[in-house]
């Protein structure tokens, strides 16, 4: 499933993600730096070893989140040239990419700062979500901190 | 007035009901916590859920809360656990 708003490409999909191709489309002759991030899966939580992961969506509103987090990145960094976000549902094997981040802009700092604002908004407020499929016990649907709604994000001061 | 709206489940909200998405028959100008109370009243194990869940109507965040929501014939509505994207 991919969406083009433009300059902003967002692509959800099952298939394995490239840091290639994601650097090339986003790459363009008046821009000096782009900035990758690549988010992938780790092979162990707190002590338990994970042997995979399997990620769900709410597809449509995903996408109008992450064309709302591009809107807000060219607001906030208006030299920003080109975005794609590519993030991956269904099964993500160990060490495999779950989600990669490209951003270029003429100068370095803008897209560095672009790609941090992008992944830790994404987490905020993008409806997607993980779970950890463990070697031995029960699967864990997992909850970023940065979420609001999360245990994590409460005020402990609150019960 | 009642409007039939769909709500699609995710995630653990899935697992508990057993549904990935159901049409219900609501007043249209219910509350978002009335509307969480209406689907615990039909699947009693979402109550787990009461204090880490948001909902989406028309895919907007909505907490629940009293304020009024507008819901339309045909809105989907959606239950949102704590999310886990990236």
């Amino acid at each position: 499933m991919a969406a083009d708003g433009g300059q902003d490409l967002i692509i959800l999909t099952t298939d394995k993600l490239s840091a290639d191709s994601v650097s090339q489309s986003v790459t363009c002759p008046s821009c000096g730096a782009v900035s990758l991030f690549i988010g992938t899966t780790r092979d162990n939580f707190e002590g338990k070893k994970v042997i995979r992961l399997e990620y769900e969506a709410y597809s449509p509103m995903a996408e109008s989140e992450l064309r709302k987090i591009c809107s807000e990145i060219r607001t906030k960094w208006p030299s920003v040239r080109r975005i794609n976000i590519q993030h991956r549902l269904g099964v993500v094997p160990i060490t495999e990419a779950s989600v990669i981040i490209g951003i270029s802009s003429p100068h370095r700092s803008d897209s560095l700062e672009a790609v941090k604002y992008c992944i830790n908004t994404l987490k905020a407020t993008v409806p997607i979500w993980k779970k950890e499929i463990y070697e031995s016990g029960e699967p864990c649907w997992k909850e970023n901190k940065e979420c609001l709604w999360a245990d994590a994000g409460k005020d402990p001061k609150q019960s | 007035m009642n409007t039939e709206v769909s709500v699609l489940y995710f995630a653990k909200s899935a697992e508990f009901t057993g549904l990935k998405a159901e049409n219900i028959t609501v007043p249209s100008n219910i509350s978002s916590l009335q509307l969480w109370q209406h689907l615990e009243t039909r699947h009693p194990r979402l109550s787990v859920l009461r204090d880490q869940v948001v909902l989406a109507v028309r895919q907007e965040y909505v907490p629940l809360g009293e304020q009024p929501l507008t819901l339309r014939d045909g809105d989907e509505v959606a239950v949102i656990p704590p999310l886990s994207g990236g």
